[in-house]
């Protein structure tokens, strides 16, 4: 075998692997067609077998065609392998694809109820102010109830809570959260910045304003110094948190006999913005809340001496407060749990 | 109260428009909650004149007018009415009108004869009680001119609060009107003539319990004669909510509207011998009250009688034998001032509560007793003629002294966080009749007049006494005035500040944890619900306590139910004992609702008393209710029921993310409520416990439930009840390898699988660090009774890489303990 044998076979070679490859139907089939000629056993190894038998001085020339015959075919193969990869790839990428606009596959969905989001809510925003929140009894005595908040036995301010009472002596269902002023003051000293949370009672037929059930929460604040302009303040601020920093508020006399002066703060009506609608009785505000300075009998019971402290207090039913916020008119809503109702509170 | 504008305008001039004067009353605490356009719902009634009545044609009963309204032609009206005469001026109906009840006028044939319109008696106009007659208008009323303009009315409704009795009435809201626009009080002419005999021959009153009946004013008129009250009275007396009932018994009425005082007036021919006493109820008496009913009289009933018997019950109601009547002459009116609080347990006692009841709940001013008998008396010789008696039988004519109340303007401003002064606070207080002069040396000044009285000494130069108008019973403390100061300043007046005293010291809420779960809950797919804690009988007994869960601080369910004594029904009637019933509920509501897919939890309370019924206890409980598709059905996914697992993977996931132990289940057979073979009870160290299932197919059944498998679960966890979640310890990421190794456990099919992760775990040794069971098999080659549980456990040490050795001895230790705890044998 000399030179031009060599290189003849090189030569037929190359051209026989172009033609392979170019017919390479695969990727597959490329890379057994790569493994055969450029393998360690391959044909190209097998035609370089021969190298040997050459005179010296033509053994580097067989080597540098080898080596065009070698990147030849390399790159043929890997062209003809990007091309084919390529092909593959749109193949699959067709087979596979889908209706994008289908709907998604669902996941179950939680919420949570409207009246102890709106607690957590309004307490939220006085915490902001440094209240802390305390919790009360639901089955109270009337002392606490009614006689320590400066409601005796027969006074005719009882007639504002309609009352169940229950089968253990002394012992009612709170009407209110009021109470909780009294416990929260007899455990702490000032300053007392405290919000009552909870479920109250009261003996009223259920209608769509009423319920015989339903959540409160109440706010206490007493030191040296908290004013009636303290209050004015802070609830305004409560205000515009919940409905917006552009609703205008209203402060005017109300009665508790637990407050001393006593309050009914309005907001400015969510509906028609206060030019008066069917809504809000045509005055153009909408009471949330009630509120007031602690009345000094009622600091006495609590432990508190009315000279030296003074402070405020308010409540308010969070339902009411999501009621007038979302638009809602019907307080049965609440404790029906339909379904349809509470998954709207997103 | 309903207040007819026109009525008040009686006691003082008012210049602002209705809707100005409802917001300056809301503004002074008298809170107007309605405008009422009274006579809105008269549409084309108009003045006319009867220019002639005859007989109808063709029908006895009838008349045939002819009426003209000033202008156009005559109308030819039928009308059935005997009151009218040629000459008269009526209300006419036009063709087209509405009246009241959305009445509507047309033009008729009536026998024959066209009738354009009708003319209208007070009735059909809500002006009067007379529904016979047609209203005969003042002859001066402007022809053509409608009713409206003439008798329409604006009525505020003002909501009175319970402290301020002495509004509740024309004269009181005139001073509130006062306050605000300056304008002077009338109070009217009360006096009345006397011409009949001196009262002490017709009339004397005996009050035995002077405790009781503080003062009793009785005066009498003789020669009366009933009848209806003149239209004008009728007509307020409607606007402001009162039926007009006859002349006499309307003035009761009109005084009690007009100056706060409830008065009663009896027959005087049924009052024997002319004597009255006030004494307390017999054991035995009965009474027919004007209502007719029959009563009997429990013994501290304070009530009016004459020699033979009772004739009325104290300020709450009169008695039928001595009611005014047709026949009635002679008039004995009673005017007195009972104890609120008697008078309030009467009235609930016996359900009459009424508007003069009310009003004497509130107290009464001392000296109305006697200005109510006079102007009583007054009206009713105006009304319904007679001649009054000379004087009047008053048992206490003395004149209580003023109320004087010391406060400190410095104070005052110090509460209400204003800088008024004495001068301005002084000059507010004058416009609601208190005088204040500064205060003597010696003042002593009530802060708080109960649970005791609480008086400091005014060291304060500046303080002031106030001296307090008769009526205004409700300012005793200095707190009250201050409350009267920002009041009639104004609640506007009064700055916007923020909080700026010392802060309390940090405090944890108690609603950490329970919101930590709930937020869990909600963001894994259930929806919180909110129910009742007032529950039914039935529910009750259905759902008892769980009784047997106990975790430190979150209280014990139990004790005997607290029942309502007064339940407004019995579905809302007794507290419950557990939130599962409750939730089963909400789910059968929903059903209702064509919503069979409900994954629901509650955060709520149950409650409990004592046997002996002295104390109660509460305790907070996390409930969860799972029943119909396990996800949200949709067309890539195959509908699954929930099962037991999916609730107990619930559990799981709260003592998850509570950082709790993972949660161990151990069988429940005996629990009514729940199906025996799928019942458990469930513990997650010392923090959670409790009891989950699937409801009992028998009480699925006896609830008519719609839906087959509804899975619950009650847990007492700790911190419910307002404590911290705890804060986990993250410990270092291990630096060797886990060693990985399957253990199918062949067992008795009767051998819980928590027993046999027990076994693996108690015999693992120190290197095994979890076990997760991937797959239940049954069937060959394993016996009928058997089942094989495939367990992955992982080993790992901390400070070395675990050779295979050291693992195939924790097996070997796991294999021999697995046959000696639940005689297992490893599949291979």
């Amino acid at each position: 075998m000399d030179l031009a044998d060599l290189t003849r076979d090189l030569e037929a070679l190359r051209t026989e692997a172009l033609t392979s490859i170019e017919a390479a139907p695969d990727v597959a089939a490329l890379e057994a067609l790569e493994l055969d000629v450029l393998g360690k056993k391959g044909r190209l190894t097998s035609v370089l077998r021969g190298i040997g038998a050459l005179p010296a001085d033509d053994r580097p020339k067989v080597g540098a065609i080898a080596n065009v015959v070698r990147q030849t075919i390399e790159g043929a193969l890997a062209e003809r392998g990007a091309a084919l990869r390529g092909s593959e790839m749109q193949a699959r990428l067709t087979a596979e694809a889908v209706d994008v606009t289908t709907p998604g596959r669902p996941i179950r969905r939680g919420t949570l109820h409207p009246s102890i989001e709106a607690m957590r809510e309004i307490a939220s925003i006085f915490e902001q102010f440094g209240f802390v929140v305390y919790e009360s009894p639901e089955i109270e005595d009337d002392l606490t109830n009614f006689q320590m908040l400066n409601i005796p036995p027969d006074h005719p301010a009882r007639d504002l809570w309609d009352t169940l009472y229950v089968d253990v002596e002394g012992r009612l269902l709170r009407t209110h959260t009021s109470p909780g002023q009294i416990r929260v003051m007899q455990t702490e000293t000032p300053p007392i910045r405290a919000l009552l949370p909870g479920r109250c009672f009261r003996y009223e037929a259920i209608d769509a304003s009423h319920g015989t059930e339903f959540f409160q929460v109440e706010g206490l604040m007493v030191d040296e110094g908290t004013t009636m302009g303290d209050l004015k303040g802070l609830l305004d601020q409560f205000a515009k948190a919940m409905y917006g920093s552009d609703k205008r508020t209203r402060f005017r006399p109300g009665y508790y006999p637990f407050t001393e002066p006593s309050v009914a703060f309005d907001v400015e009506c969510l509906v028609c913005g206060g030019t008066g609608c069917p809504a809000c009785g045509r005055s153009g505000w909408m009471t949330i809340l009630g509120a007031g300075m602690v009345h000094p009998v009622v600091l006495q019971y609590g432990g508190l001496d009315p000279e030296r402290y003074q402070g405020f207090a308010f409540g308010m039913g969070p339902e009411r407060i999501k009621m007038l916020k979302h638009g809602i008119t019907d307080i049965r809503l609440f404790l029906e749990n339909d379904l349809r109702f509470l998954e709207q509170f997103r | 109260m309903r207040v007819p504008l026109s009525w008040l305008r009686e006691y003082v001039d008012i210049e602002l428009t209705p809707e100005q004067l409802a917001e300056r009353l809301t503004l002074l605490g008298m809170e107007v909650k309605g405008i009422q356009v009274w006579g809105a719902d008269w549409h084309d009634v108009v003045v006319g004149e009867l220019l002639a009545v005859e007989k109808h044609p063709n029908a006895d009963r009838l008349s045939l007018t002819r009426v003209t309204t000033g202008s156009g032609e005559p109308l030819d009206i039928v009308c059935g009415a005997t009151n009218i005469a040629a000459g008269q001026r009526v209300p006419v109906a036009l063709p087209g009108a509405v009246l009241p009840g959305d009445r509507r006028i047309e033009r008729t044939e009536k026998m024959g004869v066209v009738s354009n319109g009708m003319l209208c008696s007070g009735d059909e106009l809500n002006l009067t009680s007379d529904a016979d007659g047609i209203l005969i208008l003042p002859q001066d009323a402007p022809l053509g001119v409608p009713l409206a303009d003439l008798f329409g009315d604006i009525v505020l409704d003002v909501d009175v609060k319970p402290n301020r009795g002495d509004a509740l009435s024309m004269v009181g809201l005139a001073r509130e009107v006062s306050a605000v626009t300056g304008a002077p009080v009338r109070f009217p002419e009360t006096d009345p003539v006397e011409t009949g005999p001196p009262i002490a021959e017709r009339l004397r009153v005996d009050v035995e319990e002077s405790a009781l009946c503080s003062r009793f004013v009785g005066r009498w008129v003789g020669g009366v004669t009933v009848k209806p009250s003149p239209d004008q009275v009728q007509m307020r007396l409607i606007a402001a909510g009162q039926r007009p009932v006859s002349n006499v018994v309307d003035v009761s009425n009109y005084v009690m509207l007009e100056l706060g005082k409830p008065i009663h007036t009896f027959d005087a021919a049924a009052v024997h011998d002319g004597r009255i006493s006030v004494r307390l109820a017999r054991e035995g008496e009965r009474l027919e009250t004007l209502d007719h009913v029959v009563r009997k009289l429990e013994p501290d009933t304070l009530i009016i009688a004459d020699p033979h018997g009772p004739i009325g019950i104290a300020g709450v109601m009169g008695g039928a034998g001595s009611e005014i009547g047709p026949g009635t002459t002679d008039v004995a009116i009673e005017s007195a001032i009972f104890d609120p609080v008697s008078i309030r347990r009467t009235a609930f006692r016996y359900g009459l509560r009424s508007e003069a009841s009310l009003r004497f709940e509130k107290g009464q001013e001392h000296r109305m007793a006697r200005l109510g008998a006079d102007r009583t008396a007054r009206l009713i010789r105006e009304w319904a003629g007679g001649d009054v008696a000379v004087g009047a039988v008053d048992t206490d004519p003395s004149e209580p002294a003023p109320t004087r109340v010391a406060f400190r303007p410095a104070r005052v401003d110090r509460l209400l966080g204003t800088t008024m002064g004495s001068a301005e606070q002084a000059a507010v207080l004058a416009r609601v009749g208190v005088a204040t002069e500064p205060a003597g040396p010696h003042t002593r000044i009530l802060i708080a007049a109960t649970p005791r009285p609480l008086e400091v000494d005014a060291r304060d130069a500046g303080t002031l006494v106030a001296t307090v108008p008769s009526w205004r019973r409700d300012l005793v403390i200095e707190a009250d005035i201050a409350e009267e100061v920002a009041r009639v300043q104004g609640y506007d007046t009064i700055p916007e500040i923020l909080p700026h005293t010392p802060m309390p010291p940090y405090r944890p809420s108690p609603l950490r944890l329970r919101d930590t779960v709930r937020e869990t809950l909600a963001g894994a797919g259930l929806t919180e619900a909110a129910t009742y804690a007032l529950v039914s009988p039935s529910m009750i007994e259905r759902f008892p306590p769980i009784e047997d869960v106990d975790v430190p601080g979150e209280g014990q369910a139990g004790g005997r139910p607290v029942t309502v004594t007064n339940p407004l029904s019995t579905q809302h009637s007794i507290m419950r004992q557990s939130l599962i019933g409750s939730l089963v509920e909400v789910i059968s509501t929903n059903a209702r609702q064509a919503r069979p897919d409900v994954a629901i939890f509650e955060i709520g309370k149950g409650y409990g008393a004592t046997e002996d019924g002295d104390s109660t206890h509460e305790w907070w409980r996390l409930a969860i209710a799972l029943t119909g598709a396990a996800e949200i059905p949709a067309w890539n996914r195959s509908a699954r029921p929930y099962d037991l697992d999916d609730i107990k993977g619930v559990i799981d996931l709260v003592a998850w993310r509570l950082g709790l132990p993972a949660p161990v289940y151990a069988p429940v057979t005996d629990d009514p409520r729940l199906h025996p073979g799928r019942a458990a009870s469930v513990r997650a160290g010392a923090e959670l416990a409790g009891r989950v299932g699937e409801l009992h197919p028998a009480l699925v059944e006896d609830l008519d439930l719609r839906t087959a498998r509804i899975l619950v679960a009650e847990l007492a966890v700790a911190g419910l009840s307002g404590s911290q979640p705890s804060v986990p310890r993250i410990s270092a990421l291990p630096r060797h390898p886990a060693v990985d190794r399957d253990l199918a456990v062949i067992v008795a099919e009767t051998v819980p699988a928590a027993d046999v992760v027990g076994a693996i775990r108690q015999h693992g040794g120190p290197l095994l660090r979890s076990i997760r069971l991937f797959d239940i098999y049954r069937g060959r080659p394993l016996a009928d009774d058997e089942k094989s549980l495939a367990y992955r456990l992982a080993f790992q040490a901390d400070d070395r890489t675990l050779v295979e050795t050291e693992v195939d001895a924790a097996i070997d230790g796991i294999t021999a303990g697995l046959a000696a705890d639940v005689g297992g044998r490893l599949r291979t």
